[in-house]
């Protein structure tokens, strides 16, 4: 086992530079915890899911597709070193396991594995989570992890990438400590995911009211901040940037609460309302997805209810959904706990 | 875990370049453009899909492809000026270079159409996609039972195609029936007002051999698809083309999404009973 401090490990970070492209969890000098450089700050490792999301170090905001000059259009060059990139949860990594999905599927987009192709991608896990709490290992689903566990840090590589650059990284005997977290990491189940669940059931069964998104639209002040956090959002807008000697084709993030997302030039918009839009938010993720990939498009990294200012991230407005319209609800009652059958009652 | 890249597999972003043989006025807003690849290489396409017309400094645009592949290495764009992007294109003269990527998305059913008795209804701008299909019918007449052309337009002086709907018109493969919403402007206007619906309760038709092709404005669908069905057309029976925003036209941008499916790959042409049911479809 592979074992290093917090000092040692960013040391190992640092000689990597030369030939990595470094992105970790970094404190800005404002407190917030973000994906950066470690000349651009302090790294913070420690304090769970990074407030953004550590997906978009491959699908960045803004994206330059090419450059033309005299009508010559210019590719983005391929970037000199490719991405090591740590700071993913297990969850994170589920994300980013459905998002390479999405963009590999035919047509393949090469703009998304122009870095991602040759990126190493870094789990950080175990005793790291907010106020210290525990962060479920991953196991695999990246190139290296690292668990956090008595001020160390155990290395676990995955491929030969994350071999490569823990190759000079001396082994100690681990006193069953791994075993110990991978125990931890399998108990470690979700409420969340049950919830996950019975939403997605709702959806599909279509027992969502229209009534239910107006009020959850009504909530809505369009800031946009549910989608730009949220790892396996994927929407983008094409731009050009055009000045007097060449233009600049980007593209950049774009979000379905915004009233001009599907608008047409005609001036028809299928996502007219702010009803329908808060009901695509949630519909896509949970029914949607689930047609198209086989698999809920949401895996509860809780980035979007930490960021939604009004309180309508997709954990709140799937237990608002279950509570009102679940096909059974839990009471108490003088004579103790009794579930009703509510199908009857829905619409 | 990570895919590998086909060598096959162009860059999906980049357009190349086309240049602009001519240039035609259709209608005071709709100018016919006739493009040929600068390399030399045919479109490749199908009657039904899509090119994303690129111009640099202004972005792009979806525009259907309105000549068939069967005309040879040229092919046509029908653009309406509607926008930033269309404007520009519409001071643009042959000569002059445009972008385009693809051709993209769901074309046209052949198969499904040999043998069928078609009844193609447009409306406005829509008669740009079917012109690929009746070119298409027109080339290959042994594989296409009757085909009826219905088409509708604002005004008199927004009928796309003039020349060709007379020459269609005069033609023995096929029935036409051409509408205008009013006519009340243009005086020289002799032909039949109305809805273009108005002209579907006259038809008489073999329901088991109709396939019928719709593509319009958003509002025509409802009105036309209830008309079809009162003849006893049944939804399998019955294609859209659908029309979304779309910003990449390669199923990634999530602009044209209908719940689970995109108009860009899964369409932009449709069976009816495949969108139905759909929330927003139509
Ligand atoms: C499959 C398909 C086929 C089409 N075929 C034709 C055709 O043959 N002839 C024709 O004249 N028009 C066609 N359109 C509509 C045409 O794409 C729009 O009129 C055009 O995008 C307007 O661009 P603009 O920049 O001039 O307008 P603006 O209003 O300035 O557009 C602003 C932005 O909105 C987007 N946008 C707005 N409306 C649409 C829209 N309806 N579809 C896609 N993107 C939109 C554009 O990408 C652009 O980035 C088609 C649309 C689709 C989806
Ligand atoms: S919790 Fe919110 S931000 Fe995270 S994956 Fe689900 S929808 Fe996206
Ligand atoms: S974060 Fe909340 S308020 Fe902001 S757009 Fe999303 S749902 Fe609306
Ligand atoms: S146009 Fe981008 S997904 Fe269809």
């Amino acid at each position: 086992m592979k074992q290093l401090s917090t000092h040692q490990l960013i040391t190992l970070f640092a000689s990597l530079e030369g030939g990595w492209d470094v992105r970790l969890p970094v404190r800005l000098p404002d407190g917030t915890r973000a994906m950066g450089k470690l000349s651009d700050a302090p790294p913070a490792l420690l304090g769970g899911p990074l407030p953004s999301k550590p997906t978009a170090a491959f699908f960045p905001q803004e994206e330059q597709v090419f450059m033309a000059s005299e009508g010559e259009i210019r590719p983005s060059p391929t970037p000199e070193r490719p991405l090591l990139v740590a700071g993913f949860t297990a969850r994170d990594l589920e994300c980013l396991r459905f998002i390479d999905r999405f963009f590999a599927t035919a047509p393949r987009d090469d703009l998304y594995f122009r870095c991602r192709e040759t990126a190493l991608v870094a789990a950080v896990t175990g005793w790291c989570g907010p106020a210290g709490s525990f962060m479920k290992m991953a196991q695999g689903g990246c190139d290296l992890e690292l668990v956090r566990d008595q001020d160390e840090w155990l290395l676990l590589s995955y491929t030969e990438k994350g071999m490569s650059v823990t190759r000079g990284v001396p082994h100690r005997h681990d006193e069953g400590r791994l075993e110990r977290l991978r125990q931890l990491s399998t108990t470690a189940t979700g409420a969340d995911e049950l919830l996950l669940r019975s939403a997605a059931a709702l959806l599909r069964d279509d027992l969502i009211p229209d009534s239910f998104w107006r009020e959850i639209g009504d909530r809505c002040i369009l800031c946009t901040g549910c989608n730009l956090v949220c790892p396996t959002c994927s929407c983008f807008g094409i731009r050009d940037w055009r000045s007097a000697a060449q233009t600049q084709r980007s593209r950049i993030w774009d979000s379905c609460q915004l009233e001009g997302f599907m608008r047409e030039a005609g001036g028809h918009n299928p996502l007219g309302s702010e009803a329908l839009r808060s009901r695509r938010r949630i519909h896509h993720k949970l029914a949607a997805d689930l047609l198209r990939w086989g698999e809920i498009s949401c895996f509860l990294c809780g980035r979007c209810d930490a960021a939604c200012p009004t309180g309508i991230g997709i954990v709140s407005v799937m237990k608002e959904m279950v509570s009102r319209y679940g096909k059974t609800t839990t009471y108490m009652t003088q004579e103790g706990v009794s579930t009703v059958d509510r199908s009857s009652r829905i619409r | 875990m990570i895919s590998s890249p086909s060598p096959l597999s162009p860059p999906l972003y980049l357009p190349v370049t086309c240049e602009i043989i001519s240039v035609t006025d259709l209608t005071p807003h709709e100018k016919l453009f006739r493009l040929k690849r600068s390399d030399g290489r045919p479109l490749g396409h199908l009657p039904g899909q899509f090119v994303q017309l690129s111009l640099l400094g202004w972005g792009e645009a979806p525009i259907s492809v309105a000549s068939s592949p069967t005309r040879g290495e040229l092919f046509d764009l029908g653009v309406r000026r509607a926008g930033s992007l269309t404007t520009a294109l519409h001071l643009l003269e042959s000569g002059d270079t445009v972008g385009i990527r693809g051709p993209f998305g769901r074309p046209f059913d052949l198969s499904f159409l040999a043998g069928q008795e078609l009844l193609l209804i447009s409306g406005g701008c829509g008669l740009a996609p079917l012109r690929s299909l009746i070119q298409y019918c027109q080339d290959r007449p042994e594989r296409f039972g009757t085909i009826t052309i219905l088409y509708g337009a604002k005004s008199p002086d927004r009928l796309l195609f003039k020349d060709e709907l007379s020459s269609w018109e005069a033609s023995q493969r096929f029935a036409c029936g051409v509408t205008v919403d009013s006519s009340s402007d243009t005086g020289c206007y002799d032909g039949t007002v109305g809805l273009v619906t108005s002209l579907i309760p006259p038809l008489t038709l073999d329901t088991g051999r109709t396939v019928a092709v719709i593509v319009g404005p958003p509002v025509m669908y409802r009105a036309v698809i209830a008309a079809l069905k009162q003849k006893g057309v049944p939804a399998e029976r019955i294609i859209v083309s659908l029309e979304r925003q779309m910003q990449c036209g390669v199923g990634k941008c999530g602009h044209c999404s209908i719940e689970h499916l995109t108009c860009c790959q899964d369409g932009p042409v449709f069976l009816l009973s495949e969108i139905e049911q759909l929330r927003g479809a139509l």
